[in-house]
């Protein structure tokens, strides 16, 4: 099986970050298309494309666009995230970096079904290049029209904003995203039923509307096409085609786009298989629990995932030959969490910190047998007990992995020295 | 107010109605369930907590088919809205369990130094350890070091190991206090409360969030190492510091005062407490207080018993009213003293020594107490209640810096615009602290004197849009008041006061029923006071707020009992109750209540008292409770007034600057040391009573001393108790017989307002050079 380019579709095409090459190879024709349409054609046209939330939750995006409000009593606001903070994940780069006009296409679109006039780009702060090619398309898109008053003579405003972040994780979620938009310190927000959804009370209590950059880049495909073709691609559930940002041990790491549903080895393959022997993969991003490599029959879509114990996630998939020690591995894992935890919540301010301080004393060779069940408990006790899913993310790659490779652990903790390098030495 | 929507729910398998949107952690008070937390706090913001996580329950909805869906993961209590058919479980194993997570997690970092942590003994995290928490700790780790114990403002000392991350400080600074001064910096594990770049915490408000911080991180300068909370009593009190009449706690251990801790009550100061109030109590306990009566002799003070004070005193006034009538007597204070004292000191100076030359006021306006607001609404200063500041729809604070001088007031104020969207606007001839609290006030900037201008104005403004409430008002005094304020144009006023006209259109369109007034000293002390009190009567009563709960005009007061000594008729022209002397009807049916013939004549105000003795024409100048020599507006004059009086008599806690030009000097007790009552700026009188004795027996209640002078005066006045004196006063101004102590309720009572005939208004014409 080979790719299915539908983002990616004229991503080699020289120049296509320009407007004119763009524009020559039908860009912006669904903008106008969406135009002639009312809004509600246009949301039901994304509601016949199946299309989920590439963010890694996988929710349909349609509802969220019909969830806002029909009535203008306030100004609604569409807020891209474009925060691709997720370990192993770097699709929305290339995205922006060599096809920024089909994303700010989708996201105008998304802006005249929602009744929206003010669009945010949030940029995670370490992707300058990708912030200055977006600004410069941008520029461009003004300047021809397509954004500003009176986008092509419609009568449809819409102001597109980039806004950088600063470096934080915590801020690619969604409702943190919205606290750092509004000035504020970035830390998650309260959620329903604690609070109103984003759509109807999101940046300064007003509808916004939340996607990913992938999900809005999908958009100008299925308004050109038709949301019946989009929903032809992939499996019944899954449907259409995703970005997988291939890392690791592979012989050709990259983004590769297929369509949902294709078998995961296949993609290994696309990446020109595996260097070494397989031992795991972690299909959604490091916050997805790992997946052993004699689970690996399954097929690249939400449900098949799930069903396999983890999570199609943002498509950050990196995958783990022999060589890699898994004590280690979560060291980092789990450092990596503890840095970003913002701090509002006890268990994953607290919980993220006590656990890298556990590996610690295991790596330096000062583990008791009971540290196994204890960071399992931590797990438990860090898990859907905080605000946002952060401290979960934090949690079920550790968890997972003591389930699937708990001998390594114990190795560890007996010998004072990783299982895995040993052997390797063996051998050497 | 529209009925509130119940709805049912169900909490632990018993059904209960509460209202829609309650909070579970509210809701589970109501049938005695105990929920754990520490971030919560009512009075908070509920958006935006729910960190501590301490809170949490299982929560699920009643389908119609009657089973219960949960939800996948515990909720947070004290954000989870009651919605009809919610079910709750407050204690099921996986509960207990995450709540034994939750603290486990807040321990292991915790430094765990309960025997030196001022908190100890009424910490929340001690508490809810004990009663949910693990019994052993799991962390075998090195815990985390941060800068411990350091102090961040003169008040306040910061612990940055013990703190929990709650952010209730932070939160009580952005929302209540409005200054924003602590913020959190870095982020996880690092997380740690600071002021901006460590600069000092200079909030006014900064006690609270002491007596907010669920642990020891942030302590009081102050109290810190003073007592363990056991060892101490506690004893109600009123706090002094100023006229909103804040409800305390006086902690306290055999005899002296260790701290101050605000007092619940909803209709003053909810909970809070300022810092001049929290810290500003201090001089009870100090070293310096006076122990003994003094008498100067050869140009020193030396010791002296009460009798000889007493029998010097008496003397030097029988001999004074004997050689120069009882004209060249006079008392000046009593806006510290309680309404008894200062009913009793009046008493004392009409009935003993039979003059009219009392009055408690320092500021330069000293008119007539019958001129002001009185006879238009009824009241001498004040409309509103502070509580009901919060309903209000418009603020207008007009000549005050309300954060400095009415701290609690402010609080209201910017409550009523953070909470309930509230428009403010902002009188001052220059930028004050206050105006920063709020985000884009309007701001009249007027130049200082063109207040009634100003006014004027703004009446212009209001009767040219046609939005005035003419309803009621007599056509011939509408007619004067248009007359007179025709001349007013935005442009003409702008031209005069300097107030810009866009501001000036803002302002006037802001205006309307639910505007509530608030006048401070820049008003009060300004050379239009009482021209200007009448114009913003005016607008008063045709915004429709003449009668009205949340709007109408408040002269904010200086000092604690200000109201209370003008009620009590501590002023030259009437007496309790604001009967006026020269009003002989008034006067006979006291007279006939006292059994004693009473002067006719109004006496001399503070000034005119101080001018005579400048001129030498006062033999006995009574000064009690006040350091009139540095906190009368004219010092020079006070100076010069005790320098050249024939005797002068202070009455205070310690030496003060006046005390020292004094002939004889009597130590008075303490708030803490005595009992009585107290009538805030908004008229609501409040009782305090005796925490402890005083700090020496020859110290003596302002009561006891008074009523010891009328002996020595052979005019005795009996009293036996504060209690007995405002059973008096009862009768006297009847509108105090409600403040009865049998009868007087823990949140205090506002005394009535007088019958007055229905809205007037009074032309105001301005001599404002023109432009």
């Amino acid at each position: 099986m080979a790719e299915l380019k539908v983002l990616f579709q004229d991503i080699d095409v020289p120049g296509i970050q320009t407007l004119q090459v763009y524009e020559q190879h039908g860009g912006y024709s669904a903008l106008r298309k969406a135009l002639g349409m009312t809004r509600q054609q246009v949301i039901d046209e994304v509601k016949a494309s199946g299309l989920r939330g590439r963010g890694g939750a996988g929710f349909p995006a349609w509802i969220k666009w019909n969830g806002i409000p029909k009535d203008e009593s306030k100004p609604h606001y569409v807020q891209c995230n474009a925060d691709e903070g997720e370990p192993g994940t770097f699709k929305d780069r290339e995205l922006m970096m060599r096809h920024p006009h089909q994303l700010i296409e989708g996201i105008i679109i998304a802006g005249y079904a929602t009744l929206s006039k003010v669009g945010y780009i949030y940029i995670r702060g370490e992707y300058t290049e990708p912030a200055r090619v977006m600004r410069r398309a941008i520029d461009e898109a003004y300047r021809a029209g397509y954004l500003g008053k009176n986008i092509l003579g419609s009568g449809v405003d819409f102001d597109l904003y980039i806004h950088m972040g600063a470096g934080s994780y915590e801020c690619g979620e969604e409702s943190a995203m919205m606290s750092s938009i509004m000035g504020e310190r970035g830390q998650p927000r309260l959620k329903f039923p604690h609070a109103p959804l984003p759509t109807i009370a999101g940046l300064w209590d007003c509808p916004t509307l939340i996607n990913n950059v992938e999900t809005l880049s999908c958009v100008p495909a299925i308004i050109r096409n038709g949301g019946a073709w989009y929903a032809s691609m992939g499996t019944e559930k899954s449907t259409g085609t995703k970005i997988f940002s291939v890392s690791g041990h592979v012989n050709k790491p990259g983004n590769y786009e297929v369509e949902m549903g294709t078998p995961l080895m296949e993609l290994l393959e696309l990446a020109g298989g595996v260097k070494g022997r397989l031992k795991a993969v972690i299909p959604g991003g490091s916050s997805v629990p790992i997946l052993p490599a004699e689970k690996c029959d399954v097929n690249l879509d939400y449900e098949s995932l799930q069903a396999a114990g983890t999570m199609l996630g943002s498509g950050g998939f990196m995958v783990l030959n022999d060589t890699v020690c898994i004590v280690k591995f979560m060291r980092r894992t789990a450092a990596f969490y503890a840095h970003e935890s913002c701090g509002k919540c006890t268990p994953c301010r607290e919980g993220t910190r006590w656990m890298v301080k556990i590996f610690d004393r295991i790596l330096a060779g000062g583990g008791r047998m009971e540290d196994i069940d204890l960071l399992l408990d931590i797990c438990d006790q860090i898990d859907g007990r905080s605000y946002c899913a952060l401290g979960d993310a934090a949690a079920w790659p550790i968890r997972a992995s003591i389930k699937h490779y708990r001998h390594e652990y114990e190795y560890y903790i007996q010998h004072g020295h990783s299982m895995v390098e040993a052997q390797q030495s063996a051998r050497a | 107010m529209a009925e509130q929507e119940l709805v049912t729910i169900e909490i632990n398998g018993i059904e209960l109605q509460v209202p829609k949107g309650e909070m579970i952690i509210e809701s589970a008070k109501r049938i005695g369930v105990d929920i754990p937390f520490f971030c919560y706090h009512p009075r908070l913001g509920k958006g935006q907590a729910a960190n501590c996580r301490m809170c949490l329950v299982e929560a699920g909805t009643k389908q119609p088919d009657g089973s219960v869906r949960m939800m996948p993961k515990p909720q947070t209590s004290c954000s989870l809205p009651a919605s009809q058919g919610l079910v709750v479980f407050t204690d099921t194993v996986a509960i207990q369990k995450a709540r034994r997570g939750i603290l486990e997690f807040l321990l292991i970092n915790h430094p765990l130094d309960c025997p030196i942590c001022d908190r100890g003994g009424e910490c929340p995290l001690q508490n809810n350890t004990l009663f949910y928490g693990p019994g052993v700790s799991r962390f075998v780790e090195e815990k985390r070091h941060l800068p411990k114990a350091f102090p961040i403002s003169d008040y306040v000392v910061l612990d940055r190991e013990r703190c929990i991350h709650c952010a209730r400080c932070t939160r009580f600074s952005q929302e209540i206090a409005g200054d924003a001064q602590l913020d959190f910096l870095k982020r996880g594990a690092e997380m740690m409360v600071s002021t901006f770049d460590d600069t000092e915490f200079t909030s006014r408000f900064s006690g609270n969030t002491i007596e907010l911080c669920p642990v020891g991180a942030l302590t009081s300068r102050v109290y810190r190492f003073r007592a363990r909370p056991w060892d101490m009593k506690s004893q109600k009190s009123i706090c002094t510091r100023c006229s909103n009449g804040c409800n305390i706690w006086l902690d306290y251990r055999p005899n002296r005062l260790v701290r101050v801790l605000g007092r619940e009550n909803e209709a003053v100061n909810e909970e809070w407490t300022c810092d001049r109030g929290k810290f500003g109590h201090e001089y009870i306990s100090s070293d310096r207080r006076l122990l003994s009566p003094l008498i100067r002799r050869d140009g020193k003070f030396v010791t002296a018993s009460w009798v000889e004070a007493y029998q010097l005193i008496a003397s030097r006034i029988r001999q004074a009213v004997q050689e120069h009538g009882a004209r060249s007597v006079g008392a000046i204070g009593g806006a510290h003293l309680s309404n008894e004292e200062a009913y009793v000191l009046q008493k004392l100076m009409r009935v003993a020594i039979g003059t009219n030359n009392i009055d408690h006021r320092l500021e330069p306006n000293q008119l007539s107490a019958t001129d002001g607001l009185l006879g238009r609404f009824g009241v001498p200063f004040s409309q509103n209640a502070i509580a009901d500041i919060e309903k209000a729809k418009t603020i207008f604070i007009f000549g005050s810096e309300l954060v400095d001088e009415q701290p609690i007031v402010f609080l209201r104020a910017r409550k009523a615009w953070f909470r309930h969207g509230a428009k403010v606007i902002i009188a001052h001839p220059e930028v004050t602290e206050t105006e920063l609290r709020f985000d884009e006030p309007v701001v009249l900037r007027y130049r200082g004197g063109t207040e009634s201008t100003l006014v004027n104005g703004l009446l212009h403004l209001m009767l040219a849009s046609g939005r005035a409430v003419t309803d009621g008002i007599a056509q011939d005094e509408l007619q004067a008041l248009r007359q007179t304020l025709r001349e007013y144009t935005p442009e003409k006023v702008a031209q005069i006061t300097g107030v810009e006209t866009e501001p000036l259109h803002e302002a006037a369109e802001l205006l309307g029923e639910g505007t509530v007034i608030l006048c401070g000293a820049k008003l009060r002390n300004g050379p239009r006071y009482a021209e200007t009190v009448h114009a913003l009567a005016n607008l008063t009563v045709l915004t429709g707020n003449a009668d009205r709960e949340n709007g109408g005009l408040n002269i904010l007061l200086p000092e604690v009992n200000s109201h209370g000594a003008a009620d009590m008729g501590v002023l030259p022209d009437v007496l309790p109750g604001y009967a006026r002397v020269d009003d002989d009807a008034a006067r006979r049916r006291i007279e006939s209540l006292w059994e004693q013939k009473l002067p006719a004549e109004p006496g001399m105000s503070t000034q005119a008292m101080l001018e005579a003795a400048a001129r030498g024409q006062m033999q006995v100048l009574y000064i009690v409770g006040e350091d009139v020599a540095q906190k009368y507006h004219d010092t020079e004059l006070a100076q010069h007034a005790l320098e050249n009086a024939g005797f002068v008599i202070v009455q205070d806690l310690f030496l003060t600057e006046t005390a020292q030009y004094a002939d004889v000097v009597l130590p008075a007790a303490s708030v803490a040391e005595k009992e009585g009552t107290f009538t805030n700026t908004e008229r609501r009188v409040q009782r305090f009573w005796k925490a402890f004795g005083s700090p020496s027996p020859d110290v003596k209640p302002d009561l006891s001393i008074f009523t010891e002078l009328a002996v020595y005066l052979s005019k005795p006045i009996p009293v036996f108790s504060a209690e007995q004196v405002m059973d008096e006063i009862g009768q006297v101004f009847p509108a105090y017989a409600a403040c009865r102590y049998d009868q007087m309720p823990a949140e205090g009572v506002r005394v009535q307002a007088s019958a007055v005939p229905s809205p007037q208004l009074v032309p105001v014409q301005t001599e404002v050079p023109a432009g």
